[in-house]
């Protein structure tokens, strides 16, 4: 079974993840809109941002898409003009880097819950590794700082494990995923033969 | 949606340079700890935007009204959160210190270049000819180059799917129920449509692009070719220029009494 990705596997990560980036750019005035409040209740939707990687995972289930979707889905958001310019497209990288990471770790053989739920926690990390350069994080309160990640944990766990995985799962009620799933992987192989 | 423009120098820059140079400029960004010097640079990337884009000025100015929100918003966290020692305001838990002003001030700033300067990238830049020339310059495979290019052509259907699903959910009175659960349903109720169309459009596509031989890692001819121009480095020297005069009016002439925004 080869793992590599092929044009297919590119193109429908590709498809989803611009797909989310049109998500993304609807949600960053929605983002900013709630950030004036102050305490961060910003913060709880940030997860949305690592999701397209952990959904295109769970449907695709090879290496390399996650780091592939989350830069798709910044590249999408920055193509229309992203109201945070050049800055989604590093976050993207870095936090599809590290999704892919911890995927990786779990040998890319697991799609549950806890495995999806973590990876996006790591990309959460690698979002935060950012702001800490780009944001000063560091130079808020204490209390407000720990206020921030654990907001930002807790939406990350909601939207990249939960919501993917109610998303995909529904997604596979409709059967579009066998297409995705086994043409790549068992028929293409037996045609091959 | 038809929008017209002038074709301005920036145009002409070659795209994959673009993209790096910019590259490089946000890490500069980053490491900029000045008030000052962000101020100066602000200035260097809004002559760009506001002028050698070649869009008219009040869409211009339509486009930096979001800007400015986010210019607000990333601020005022930091202005009244922040950490410093010279207190100005204080009000139950919100602490506005000199040192947390200037730093938030800072930050503004400093998400307004990063807006501005993206902005500049995609009012400047046909997605296709990037995408060309990621391919030529910079040796990006061709079937991912063609995969983005096709998935950016899907877009405007996928907006249409959009619309017609709404209009369906509202012929059939799907929202027509109050409470959470059905609140949730409504939720997932439209991107599960809108995916599972995107993927078999997109798989369709796939199987004719392979057919056609585009996944080919083959030497391959290409429709556009981009090279590089004087203005490449027009586009580099402006940025040297610019930096190193703002660097020394930030030295000579500073405008806030302040050196390095960090706690």
């Amino acid at each position: 079974m080869s793992n590599r990705l092929k044009l297919t596997d590119i193109l429908v990560t590709i498809v989803i993840s611009i797909g989310f980036g049109i998500l993304y750019k609807i949600w960053g005035p929605l983002y900013y809109a709630v950030k004036p409040l102050g305490i961060h209740i910003d913060q709880l939707i940030y997860g949305m941002w690592f999701m397209a990687a952990t959904v295109a995972f769970l449907i695709i289930r090879k290496p390399g898409v996650a780091l592939l979707a989350e830069v798709a889905a910044s590249s999408g958001e920055f193509l229309m003009g992203s109201e945070f310019g050049l800055e989604v497209l590093l976050y993207g990288i870095i936090q599809g880097l590290f999704a892919e990471l911890l995927l990786m770790a779990f040998r890319y053989k697991r799609y549950d819950l806890l495995a999806v739920s973590m990876a996006g926690i790591s990309s959460c990390i690698g979002s935060l590794i950012l702001d800490f350069y780009k944001g000063y994080i560091g130079d808020l309160s204490t209390w407000n700082l720990i206020l921030y990640m654990a907001f930002r944990f807790i939406g990350t766990i909601l939207f990249t494990g939960v919501l993917a995985i109610s998303i995909v799962k529904a997604l596979e009620a409709t059967g579009v995923t066998n297409l995705v799933r086994s043409s790549s992987q068992k028929d293409f192989n037996s045609l091959d033969q | 949606m038809n929008i017209s423009f002038e074709e301005s120098w920036l145009h002409k820059v070659n795209p994959a340079l673009k993209l790096i140079t910019l590259t490089f400029l946000f890490v500069f960004v980053v490491m900029i700890h000045h008030l000052n010097d962000m101020i100066t640079f602000t200035f260097t990337v809004s002559i760009l935007f506001f002028f050698c884009t070649g869009h008219s000025y009040k869409r211009i100015l339509l486009f930096l009204i979001p800007f400015l929100l986010v210019f607000f918003s990333t601020a005022v966290s930091m202005i009244l959160f922040g950490k410093g020692e010279t207190t100005l305001f204080k009000l139950g838990i919100v602490n506005v210190t000199e040192e947390s002003l200037f730093r938030g001030l800072h930050l503004g700033f400093r998400a307004l270049v990063f807006a501005m300067m993206g902005m500049t990238f995609v009012l400047t830049t046909k997605p296709v000819l990037l995408f060309y020339s990621l391919m030529q310059q910079l040796k990006l495979q061709p079937k991912y180059a063609y995969s983005f290019m096709a998935a950016i052509r899907l877009m405007p259907i996928m907006f249409e799917e959009l619309q017609t699903i709404l209009d369906a959910q509202k012929v059939r009175g799907v929202h027509s129920q109050k409470g959470i659960r059905s609140l949730l349903k409504d939720i997932k109720s439209l991107p599960i449509p809108l995916l599972s169309q995107s993927i078999r459009r997109a798989f369709r596509i796939a199987v004719a692009m392979e057919a056609k031989r585009f996944n080919s890692t083959n030497e391959r001819t290409y429709y556009y070719h981009l090279g590089f121009s004087i203005f490449d480095l027009l586009f580099i020297g402006y940025f040297i220029l610019m930096i190193s005069l703002g660097y020394l009016f930030a030295t000579e002439f500073p405008l806030f009494p302040v050196t390095d925004v960090r706690y």
